[in-house]
């Protein structure tokens, strides 16, 4: 998404966020519960015991990469040093801590990323979906992205020569739901669209395919599934990303990530 | 957003295929720039896509029906249209997904003359393209190849060879000679610019490079190196794992045809141990031509 983001760290939670501040571009909101990254936890500020800093996530990472190469060199070593350990620290920078002001700012900007799209359809695999979107990019620009409420995901990109679209029928569906309209099998996808626009059951937005396009990276923390959903008003495309316990169907509550893209123009509905 | 539903007794041509790959590297290989026009040609016998430069160099590409899984094809003449080639490779592009087979159906005309394409694998995922065509461009100088004399002037060269040579040639630049000779057998390609480089194909001592050799006096013409780079630049990995052969021949005035096979048969991942050139049926390999003109502003050698 980008190398610098806020972390963000109050009484039971910790998050990274990208873009929250500054508006444009692609949002993202990845929130930890303390348990699941700390042994041991203790935060104390005079803002509500909450600190935000900004933090160079490239330095974090190496940081984190290092650490557990070490840790599993220690555990070898301790095993044959009789008790022996050794601790090792890395300094990652980070920014001053955020004023007062930018700490309100960003609460609000995370609670105001809570409200979800009415409906959200389970998109298809994302490797499949990921090496379309990178053909799409030889194409054009512009992507208008449909939802309807029976599981419709439909691409589509528009240009002067050429009009090229992927739908992806019959996804899951979370939130509001209706039946699909009997006798539409065999209906284009661009009719199926606008059939479901005029009925009232379908949302649709106009993203940049670039901004789409980065919100797949996401497959690299490796999600279970992701659900895509227009907020409404079809003010911005919501993209949830979804982990399971390992080992189990459940989903793991302690950890979230979710992407906004912000919509290029209001869009038709 | 209007619906490309069509009567399919109003289409011209309705055909599937079940190899996209295939047709994206053939319209590769013609495709020696980034923004292109070309002309589709529709008949009962296949498409043939024609792209053209500068009125010195053509090149065909021949979709033979056989290609096709099925090819309805009921107009009245031969329909032409005019597409970017750019555009129609990008979007075939798009349904040719790695490591499997796709199968797209494409018909012509849609509501608004468009082409239209979209995939047949799956009901529950569609991709689908509108391609805006537009009336063709005459064709501004007919690339009538007529043979030199009774005896063919021609060569076979490996594919590969072929390619290497004429990028190893961009160094001198600007403009190639090409020599046939009949004894002893050999083709030169020579290049004078920044330097000299000359590149010889001695069909005794390289017979698994110039696969075959047909010339009975010596000739020698001129050709752009942008041109001659054309007819290579942009060869599919497909016809050189393939290890096929292309075939160049010298006509009236010195004009020259280049002819290479691309196979768009369905890939063969299944039998990696069959020499895949050999397995695939003559019937599912297209057909490429590229026509240059000489340049003209020197005498000809010996073209009786």
């Amino acid at each position: 998404m980008g190398r610098i983001c806020h972390l963000f760290l109050t009484k039971d939670h910790a998050f990274f966020l990208h873009n929250l501040l500054n508006g444009d571009g692609v949002q993202s909101i990845a929130q930890f519960r303390k348990e699941s990254l700390f042994e041991d936890y203790r935060i104390s500020s005079q803002n509500d015991d909450r600190i935000a800093f900004t933090i160079d996530l490239g330095l974090l990472h190496r940081a984190l990469r290092s650490s557990v190469s070490v840790c599993g060199h220690v555990t070898t070593a301790t095993n044959r040093l009789q008790g022996y350990k050794s601790a090792v620290i890395q300094d990652v920078p980070i920014s001053k801590p955020l004023s007062r002001v930018d700490v309100v700012e960003l609460q609000s900007a995370i609670d105001m990323a809570q409200d979800l799209p009415q409906t959200l359809v389970q998109g298809p695999d994302l490797h499949q979906l990921q090496s379309f979107v990178d053909r799409l990019k030889h194409v054009g620009e512009l992507l208008h992205i449909t939802i309807t409420q029976y599981g419709d995901l439909h691409l589509q990109l528009l240009n002067t020569l050429t009009t090229l679209g992927v739908e992806f029928r019959k996804l899951p569906v979370v939130g509001v739901q209706a039946h699909v309209p009997t006798g539409d099998q065999n209906m284009t996808a661009q009719s199926r669209t606008k059939y479901a626009m005029e009925k009232g059951e379908a949302l649709s937005v106009q993203l940049s395919l670039k901004h789409f396009a980065k919100s797949l990276q996401c497959h690299l923390t490796k999600p279970d599934s992701a659900f895509y959903g227009i907020t409404p008003l079809a003010s911005c495309l919501t993209v949830i990303f979804q982990f399971f316990i390992p080992g189990t169907r459940q989903t793991d509550k302690s950890i979230s990530l979710h992407c906004r893209l912000p919509v290029l123009d209001p869009g038709s509905a | 957003m209007s619906s490309s539903e069509v009567e399919p007794d109003t289409l011209d041509l309705v055909c599937q295929l079940d190899n996209v790959q295939g047709m994206v590297d053939a319209l590769s290989l013609v495709r020696w720039k980034r923004h292109q026009d070309s002309v589709l040609e529709l008949s009962e016998h296949g498409i043939v896509v024609i792209v053209e430069e500068s009125g010195c160099l053509q090149a065909k590409v021949y979709l033979k029906k056989e290609l096709f899984v099925s090819y309805e094809y009921r107009a009245e003449g031969r329909p032409r249209f005019g597409v970017s080639l750019g555009v129609f490779v990008d979007c075939l592009n798009t349904f040719s997904v790695s490591g499997r087979s796709s199968s797209i159906e494409m018909c012509y005309p849609g509501p608004d003359m468009q082409l239209l394409l979209k995939s047949v694998d799956s009901t529950d995922a569609c991709i689908y393209a509108e391609i805006r065509t537009r009336i063709p461009d005459t064709i501004s100088w007919d690339y009538n190849f007529e043979p030199a004399g009774s005896t063919p002037l021609s060569f076979t060269v490996k594919s590969a060879a072929l390619k290497e040579a004429i990028d190893d040639l961009e160094w001198p630049g600007s403009s190639i000679q090409i020599v046939l000779q009949p004894d002893p057998p050999s083709v030169q390609f020579r290049g004078e610019g920044h330097g000299d480089l000359q590149i010889d194909f001695m069909y005794y001592a390289n017979t698994d490079l110039l696969i075959a050799f047909q010339c009975d006096r010596l000739v020698s013409y001129r050709y752009k190196y942008k041109f001659l780079r054309a007819t290579t630049s942009n060869m599919p990995g497909s016809v050189i794992k393939d290890n096929r052969g292309s075939k160049l021949t010298i006509g009236r005035g010195g004009m020259l045809k280049v002819q290479h096979l691309v196979s768009v048969g369905r890939p063969t991942a299944q039998h990696p141990h069959i020499d895949s050139a050999a397995y695939q049926l003559p019937s599912r390999i297209a057909y490429i031509e590229f026509f240059v003109k000489p340049e003209v502003d020197e005498e000809p050698v010996n073209d009786a």
